[in-house]
C-alpha cells in the first residue's frame, strides 16, 4: 500500500469515506484486524505483497499527472470499500488521460481480478507489461496477475510459465531496452 | 416496461392544434340532447303540456347527465391513473475533463462551452456562465448527475496557453485544482413520435418560489377550491366586460390541466361545461399535490419547429440551459409568465413583451409577499438571460447519433429509446466534431476549386486510439443534412489502405521477412477464380525491380505487394480481416491484396484502431453508459481490450507506416498539418473512384473517404483528396507523435539497409529500425563496409538519412 502514501489524501466528506480512510490507515500501519474479503485477498496476497517483497531497493515511479493521481486515489478508496465497479470506472477515466501508463494499466488489471473478469485482467496486465519497464515490482505484479488469470481461465501451463516470468522480473534485465 | 399512454401524450403538435382522441367522440355525444323529442298524440291543455314537456326534459337531462358524468368520471380516472408521459431519451457528449497539461486551444474550449450551452458574461455568478479574456477563462460549472454520481456546481478558473491548460484553480487566487470535469453538452434527444419534449420533475424538486408564484399568478384559490373557482370566474367576467373582450381567464390550475390533458382547445360552451365537470371530478379523486405535479409537467411552454416543449423542467433547460432547481427568481418569473401564452411571450422572438410580462409577474410576487419589494425591483433590473439558442439542437449531431442508435439497437428497443427518458452518455467531443465537419465541407469545397468534381462527397471518422471511443463522425459534406450516412453505410473499395495488413502478415514470419527483405516489383499475371487473367499495374505504370518491403509499402507498389501476398496466401488475409472485426464476407481472390474489398469508413477505422494501439483491439464505441431518468445505470460499455497475437510485428508495422508519411505517398502530410510524427496510408481505387486516407497520431486515429455517390471516376487519389480532408481535421487537433512502445520480441537495431546487414551506430549509412526478433539481418558489417556503387548509396541516403 505504499503507492497511496505518495498522494495526499483529500478531505473525505462522508462516513463511508472515513471508514475507507480508517481502513487505509490500518493497512498502512501494517495491522489489518479483520480478514479481507476473498476477492481482495487474491490481489493483495497473490499479486501486490509478493511483488513488493521481492523487489529490492527503491522503486521509482514517474511523477504522475495530478488529475490521474486524484482519480487513482479515489479508485483506491473505492477498492478499499469493496466497490470494484466504481474503482474500474475511475481507473477508466484516468486511462483516458494517460492511456499508456503501465502503473494505471496494472492497477486496472488488479481491479479486474477483483471483479473476477480474468480475461480483462489478463489483457490489462499484458498491456502493462508490453509498455512497462519489464523489470522490478511492476513486472512482478504483471506476471503474477497474468498467472492468476491464466489459472482461473484454465491455462495451467501458461500459469506456471507466468510464475517463472514473475521470478525473472527481479533478476534478469530484459533484452532490447 | 409498461407503455400505457395517456391520450394527452398523443397530441401531434402540442397545444396549438391538439386534438383529443377520448373527447372527440364525447363531444359529439354532447350535442345530441334535446334534438329529438317524441311527437304528441293529442292536444292536452297548455299547463299539462308544459308539465309533460318539463318532465321529459328533466328525465332526458338526468338520463343523459348521469351517464355522461359517469363516463367523464371514467375518462378522468383512467387517464390520470394511467398517465405516463413518453419521455425522450437525452444524449450527452463526453464530458470535458480539464487538468494541467491537457492539450487544448482556447478556441476548442470556447467551442466546448458553446456546445454545452454556456453563456458568456462579465461575471459568472450563476451556473452555466463563463467569462473569458485572452486565454483565461472563469467557468461556473453546472450541477450534473453522471453515471458515477452527482457532481456539484463549481466556479473555477482555467488558463490556456501554448495549446495546453496551464493552470486550474478556484477563483480569487484559491487552491489549485487537480481535475475539473465539466457537465457534458446535451447533443440530441430521441423524441417520441408525437414530437413532445419534456423532462419530468417531481413536486418535491420544484423550487418553492415556482410553486407558490405559479399559484399567485394563475390561481390564488388553488388550495381551497374544488376544481372550479366561482369567484375567479366572476372576477374574470367583470374584467372582460370592462375591457369589452376576453382578456382574463377564470380557469383554475385544475381546469387548465384538464384542458391540456383531456380536451381540445375550442372555446364552446359544452367544452367549458365538460372542463368544469372534469375539474370537479379530478379534484374529487386526487389531492392537490398530484394535480399540481401533473400540471407542472404538462404545461405548454414553447414550440421549437415541430417540437412542443412541455413542463417547467424542460422549459428551464430550453430557455436557460439550466436545471430547474438552479433558477433565480427572475428566471422563475419568466417561466411562470409564459403559462399565459408561450408563443405570444416567446422571449427569444418577442423579448420586449417577455420582459414586460416577466416584470409584471415579479410585481405579483412582490404584491403577494413572495419577494420583498426591493428584491423584486432588483430582479426586474436584470436582463432576460435567455440563451440565444437552445443548447440542444435537433439535427446538429445527427450523423453521430446514427452511430449511437446502431450501438444501442443491440440492447434497447426503438420504442424504449423514444419513451423511457433514458440518459445516454456518449463519447462525442463537440470541439472535434466541429473541426471534422469543417474539414469535410471546407476540404471538399477546396477540392472543387482545384478542378475536382463539385459534387464530391466525403466521410470522416475520428476515434481515440486506446479506448476506441468515437470522438467525431461526419457522413455528408453538408453535416446538418439528414440522409445517407456515408461514414456508417457507404461500402466502398478500399484500395491500398488494405496493404499494411499484407505486410503485417509477412512481418509475423520473422524467419522470412523484415522491412529489409527484398521483393520483386515486376509485372505479374494471375488467373482469377472466374478464369480471367489479372495483371495489376503500378500507379505510375512502372515496375521498380528489386525493392525492400519497406519501400514497396511506403511507395505503395502494387506488383510487389501482390507478389508478397501470393507468398503469404490470400486466405490468411481474409481470415485476418475477419478476426479484426469485418463481419461480412471478403472475396478470397488476389485482387483483395490491392483492396478490391468494400468497407465502410467506420470498418476501416476499426481495422486501424488495433494497429495504432499496438495490437490491442477495442470495439469502437459511441456509448459508454445508459441510465434511467432516476439515475440507475442500466448498461455500461466499459473499456475492454483484446490483445492480438504478434504485437511485435504490429509495432514494426507502425514504424513502416510512419515512413509512409516521412518518405512515401503521404510525404506532403506534415506540411499540410504542420506537425510531425504521424503514421498513415493512402488509398486510391481503379479509375480514381475512391480516395482514402487513414492516419493516426499517438492518441487519435482518423479515416477520411472522398468520392462520388454514384461511383463514377472522380479524379481523386488518396493523397490529393482524402489526405487533404484528414489534414484539415488534424490541423485543428493536438498532434502527439506516434510512440513506438516495442513489446517483448521486437527491438531497435542499427542496420545498413543497403547491404541488409547489421551495422553500428555512427557507421556510414547506418540507420536504426525495429525488427521482430529473428528477422534481423544475419550478417554484420563494421564501419569499414562499403556500398557497391555511389549511385546506390545516394539512393538509400535519400531514403534513410532523413535526420
Amino acid at each position: 500500500m505504499t503507492r497511496i502514501e505518495a498522494f495526499p489524501l483529500r478531505p473525505l466528506r462522508n462516513g463511508a469515506g472515513l471508514v475507507a480512510l480508517a481502513l487505509l490507515l490500518t493497512a498502512c500501519a501494517g495491522g489489518r484486524s479483520t480478514p479481507a474479503p476473498i476477492e481482495e485477498r487474491d490481489v493483495d496476497a497473490e499479486v501486490r505483497a509478493p511483488a513488493k517483497a521481492e523487489s529490492a531497493g527503491v522503486q521509482v515511479y514517474p511523477l504522475k499527472n495530478p488529475a490521474v493521481a486524484e482519480l487513482t486515489s479515489q479508485a483506491d478508496r473505492a477498492e478499499q470499500s469493496g466497490n470494484y465497479d466504481q474503482a474500474a470506472i475511475l481507473l477508466e477515466r484516468a486511462l483516458r488521460i494517460q492511456p499508456r501508463d503501465p502503473e494505471l494499466l496494472q492497477h486496472m488489471a488488479e481491479v479486474q481480478v477483483q471483479k473476477q473478469d480474468y480475461a480483462q485482467a489478463l489483457s490489462f496486465a499484458t498491456r502493462s507489461f508490453d509498455i512497462g519497464p519489464r523489470v522490478g515490482e511492476i513486472c512482478a505484479r504483471n506476471w503474477r496477475t497474468i498467472g492468476l488469470a491464466r489459472e482461473q481461465l484454465g491455462d495451467n501451463a501458461g500459469a506456471r510459465e507466468a510464475s517463472g516470468r514473475a521470478d525473472q522480473c527481479m533478476v534478469t534485465k530484459p533484452q532490447g531496452l | 416496461m409498461a407503455n400505457k399512454k395517456t391520450s394527452g401524450t398523443r397530441k401531434k403538435t402540442g397545444k396549438k392544434t391538439a386534438s383529443k382522441h377520448g373527447s372527440t367522440g364525447t363531444t359529439r355525444k354532447a350535442r345530441r340532447p334535446g334534438r329529438k323529442a317524441a311527437p304528441a298524440k293529442k292536444r292536452p291543455g297548455l299547463l299539462a303540456r308544459l308539465w309533460r314537456w318539463g318532465l321529459l326534459a328533466i328525465g332526458l337531462g338526468l338520463g343523459l347527465l348521469i351517464p355522461w358524468t359517469l363516463w367523464l368520471n371514467h375518462v378522468v380516472v383512467a387517464e390520470f391513473e394511467g398517465r405516463k408521459w413518453d419521455l425522450p431519451s437525452r444524449v450527452y457528449a463526453r464530458p470535458l475533463s480539464l487538468y494541467s497539461g491537457l492539450r487544448l486551444s482556447p478556441g476548442a474550449l470556447q467551442r466546448e462551452l458553446d456546445a454545452a450551452g454556456y453563456r458568456r458574461v462579465d461575471n459568472p455568478d450563476d451556473p452555466g456562465e463563463f467569462s473569458s479574456a485572452g486565454g483565461r477563462f472563469e467557468i461556473h460549472r453546472r450541477q450534473f448527475r453522471f453515471d458515477d454520481g452527482v457532481q456539484e456546481a463549481l466556479r473555477f478558473r482555467v488558463s490556456v496557453a501554448d495549446g495546453q491548460v496551464t493552470g486550474l484553480a478556484s477563483p480569487a487566487g484559491g487552491a489549485e485544482l487537480g481535475l475539473v470535469r465539466l457537465d457534458p453538452a446535451e447533443i440530441a434527444s430521441i423524441y417520441p413520435l408525437h414530437e413532445e419534449d419534456r423532462s419530468l420533475v417531481s413536486l418535491a424538486d420544484v423550487p418553492e418560489l415556482l410553486v407558490t408564484g405559479l399559484q399567485a399568478v394563475e390561481d390564488r384559490q388553488f388550495k381551497h377550491h374544488y376544481g372550479v373557482d366561482p369567484r375567479g370566474i366572476a372576477r374574470a367576467m367583470w374584467a372582460n366586460l370592462r375591457a369589452g373582450g376576453a382578456v382574463q381567464g377564470g380557469s383554475t390550475l385544475t381546469q387548465q390541466l384538464v384542458k391540456n390533458f383531456y380536451l381540445s382547445n375550442e372555446r364552446t360552451l359544452p367544452r367549458k361545461i365538460n372542463e368544469a365537470l372534469m375539474a370537479l371530478l379530478l379534484e374529487w379523486h386526487y389531492d392537490k399535490a398530484d394535480i399540481l405535479e401533473a400540471y407542472l409537467n404538462e404545461v405548454f411552454l414553447g414550440q421549437q419547429g415541430n417540437l412542443a416543449i412541455h413542463g417547467f423542467a424542460r422549459g428551464s433547460e430550453y430557455y436557460f440551459g439550466q436545471p430547474l432547481d438552479t433558477l433565480q427568481p427572475d428566471q422563475v418569473a419568466l417561466l411562470v409568465g409564459l403559462v399565459r401564452g408561450a408563443s405570444y411571450y416567446n422571449p427569444r422572438r418577442n423579448p420586449e413583451r417577455a420582459l414586460e410580462r416577466r416584470n409584471r409577474v415579479l410585481d405579483v410576487f412582490a404584491e403577494t409577499g413572495l419577494l420583498a419589494a426591493d428584491e423584486a425591483a432588483r430582479w426586474k433590473a436584470r436582463p432576460l438571460g435567455v440563451t440565444d439558442t437552445p443548447g440542444f439542437g435537433r439535427n446538429r449531431y445527427a450523423a453521430f447519433v446514427d452511430l449511437v442508435r446502431d450501438q444501442l439497437q443491440r440492447d434497447y428497443r426503438e420504442d424504449d429509446l423514444r419513451s423511457e427518458g433514458l440518459r445516454i452518455f456518449t463519447t462525442l467531443a463537440p470541439s472535434a466534431q466541429a473541426a471534422a465537419e469543417d474539414a469535410v465541407s471546407r476540404g471538399l469545397d477546396d477540392l472543387g476549386s482545384r478542378g475536382l468534381p463539385n459534387d464530391l462527397q466525403g466521410a470522416l471518422v475520428l476515434a481515440d486510439v486506446d479506448s476506441g471511443e468515437v470522438r467525431a463522425l461526419v457522413g455528408d459534406r453538408y453535416p446538418n443534412r439528414r440522409g445517407f450516412n456515408r461514414a456508417l453505410n457507404a461500402r466502398r473499395q478500399v484500395g491500398s489502405v488494405i496493404k499494411p495488413l499484407v505486410y503485417l502478415l509477412a512481418l509475423e514470419h520473422p524467419q522470412s521477412y523484415s522491412w529489409l527483405t527484398r521483393i520483386e516489383d515486376e509485372p505479374i499475371s494471375l488467373v482469377q477464380p472466374d478464369g480471367s487473367r489479372w495483371t495489376p499495374d503500378n500507379y505510375d505504370k512502372q515496375s521498380h525491380g528489386e525493392v525492400s518491403l519497406l519501400e514497396a509499402l511506403t511507395r505503395s507498389y502494387n506488383q510487389a505487394t501482390v507478389r508478397l501476398g501470393m507468398q503469404i496466401g490470400v486466405n490468411h488475409l481474409v481470415t485476418r480481416l475477419q478476426r479484426l472485426g469485418i463481419e461480412h464476407p471478403v472475396p478470397a481472390v488476389p485482387s483483395t491484396f490491392l483492396g478490391a474489398v468494400e468497407l465502410t469508413p467506420l470498418e476501416v477505422t476499426q481495422l486501424y484502431q488495433s494497429i495504432a494501439a499496438g495490437g490491442y483491439s477495442v470495439p469502437l464505441r459511441a456509448v459508454t453508459a445508459v441510465q434511467t431518468p432516476a439515475g440507475e445505470t442500466l448498461n455500461r460499455y466499459p473499456l475492454r481490450l483484446t490483445p492480438q497475437a504478434r504485437r511485435d510485428a504490429i509495432a514494426v508495422l507502425n514504424y513502416g507506416l510512419t515512413r509512409v508519411v516521412t518518405d512515401g505517398t503521404a510525404s506532403a502530410l506534415p506540411a499540410l498539418v504542420g506537425a510531425e510524427g504521424m503514421a498513415g496510408k493512402t488509398g486510391t481505387t481503379n479509375e480514381r473512384r475512391d480516395s482514402w486516407f487513414v492516419g493516426y497520431t499517438r492518441d487519435l486515429v482518423g479515416v477520411a473517404w472522398v468520392g462520388l455517390d454514384d461511383n463514377r471516376p472522380a479524379g481523386v487519389t488518396g493523397a490529393n483528396a482524402a489526405m487533404r480532408v484528414w489534414a484539415g481535421l488534424f490541423r485543428q487537433l493536438p498532434v502527439d507523435p506516434v510512440s513506438f512502445d516495442l513489446p517483448e520480441g521486437a527491438s531497435w537495431r542499427w542496420v545498413d539497409p543497403v547491404a541488409n546487414t547489421l551495422s553500428e551506430e555512427g557507421c556510414d549509412g547506418a540507420i536504426q529500425m525495429p525488427f521482430v526478433a529473428g528477422s534481423e539481418p544475419a550478417t554484420a558489417v563494421s564501419c569499414g563496409g562499403r556500398y557497391e556503387s555511389e549511385e546506390e548509396k545516394s539512393f538509400w541516403r535519400k531514403w534513410f538519412d532523413k535526420d
